[in-house]
């Protein structure tokens, strides 16, 4: 059996975040442009493994994806046994901000999905000059709730399950079971409550951006949204609604692809998102 | 009427992935399909009987109620979005969901895979 090492590298950064300090688990791969990876609420930088090996991604592009504090390998702060995990928009993209400063980050592209996706327009709103390019998957201004938050963190329910069940139709069904399953038990592996408080993002101060839209100048960061067309969380008509108050955003449906495009289906998903970077990268190329 | 529960009794025995998620469930499952209710009795993760309505006042742990023309859709082999999933038909609003949803979310898994069994 031949063993065959990824070049994908791990460590650890330890570093204050919001005015507090953390450890924080890092990966990376490839060198060039800065390509900051933005993982799920409840999830961990495992999503973006198949970006991480993509070599046509990786011969230009240092893709970088941290977990959030709460997430994967990075510990809460020291004293969250008292606290309930409570993620807002505020600190997340300060959060984001702090990592490029402390990963010391030259005008990266910044890609996030979901709350990533979300945070990607908090990003082209307010910090767009800190910004090469910005990407958000599965990115929508405001989130019609169908669902209870309750059973996420309950003594009487599974966390875990529950959490990677609730999510488990946000797929598309035509996406890979392996790829498919691995998603969902990154999803199972989040700690207690840590979803949940994910998921405050959507219902806090910043729960409805959407009058706040025509802020976004895409001459100063050039903005791209793509949206799986099976993802009922953030549909491809929410993204849609968001891009239509963006002037010169550019929006495209990913056919055969749900919420977490990155990770249940991998080698798909890169088929939509080389050409993105193709073009960022030509950009780049063309004003230098 | 769409939905073939007479035979999920035999597509739900000895499947791996209900099995997987099937711990110590118990639960009296009301589906509707359209104007026709049928009651699917679980016992510790076993379908231990499907019986076809109508019912007069049965007592129920959950109640899943569509449309026969969603879940017609939903039985496709590779369904539409918005189609795909039962909280996929519940974002939409195509489908109701009452009784204990406490016990829904502990087993989701499995009552997503019971309903996926109807496929083909």
């Amino acid at each position: 059996m031949t063993a065959v090492r990824e070049p994908v590298a791990g460590y650890y950064l330890n570093l204050d975040l919001l005015g507090r300090p953390h450890r924080v688990y890092v990966e990376e791969a490839g060198q060039g442009i800065p390509l900051l990876c933005l993982h799920t609420a409840g999830s961990d930088t495992r999503q973006y493994r198949g970006v991480m090996n993509d070599p046509d991604i990786t011969r230009d592009f240092r893709v970088i994806s941290f977990d959030m504090p709460w997430h994967g390998k990075s510990s809460p702060p020291a004293g969250w046994q008292t606290e309930e995990y409570r993620l807002t928009s505020a600190d997340y993209a300060r959060m984001v901000l702090e990592m490029c400063d402390a990963l010391a980050l030259e005008m990266p592209v910044a890609m996030g999905c979901s709350i990533g996706g979300r945070i990607a327009l908090v990003l082209a709103m307010r910090h767009a000059a800190r910004f090469r390019a910005i990407i958000g998957l599965q990115s929508g201004a405001s989130i019609d709730p169908y669902y209870e938050l309750t059973w996420f963190h309950h003594p009487q329910v599974h966390g875990g399950e529950a959490c990677a069940a609730y999510v488990s139709g946000l797929m598309a069904p035509t996406s890979p079971d392996a790829d498919r399953w691995e998603t969902l038990w990154h999803y199972m592996q989040g700690g207690p409550g840590v979803f949940k408080g994910d998921l405050y993002f959507y219902r806090g101060a910043d729960g409805d951006i959407r009058d706040r839209l025509g802020a976004i100048d895409t001459r100063v960061c050039p903005l791209y949204l793509l949206t799986g067309e099976y993802d009922y969380s953030v549909s491809p008509e929410d993204t849609r609604a968001a891009a239509d108050r963006i002037k010169g955003v550019k929006f495209s449906v990913m056919p055969k692809l749900g919420h977490f495009p990155m990770s249940e289906n991998p080698a798909l998903f890169l088929q939509y998102l080389r050409p993105v970077l193709d073009e960022i990268r030509s950009a780049r190329s063309a004003a230098f | 009427m769409t939905l073939p529960l007479e035979t999920l009794k035999e597509r739900a025995a000895g499947d791996a992935l209900l099995a997987r998620f099937a711990l110590d469930f118990d639960c009296a499952l009301l589906i509707g399909d359209g104007d026709t209710d049928w009651l699917v009795r679980i016992t510790r993760g076993e379908v231990v009987q499907v019986t076809k309505g109508p019912f007069i006042m049965p007592k129920t742990d959950l109640r899943l109620r569509a449309a026969s023309d969603t879940w017609s859709k939903f039985l496709a082999p590779v369904p539409p979005p918005g189609y795909h999933d039962l909280l996929a038909l519940r974002r939409f609003r195509r489908i109701q969901i009452e009784g204990d949803i406490q016990l829904m979310s502990a087993y989701l898994f499995y009552l997503k895979r019971l309903f996926a069994l109807l496929r083909a």
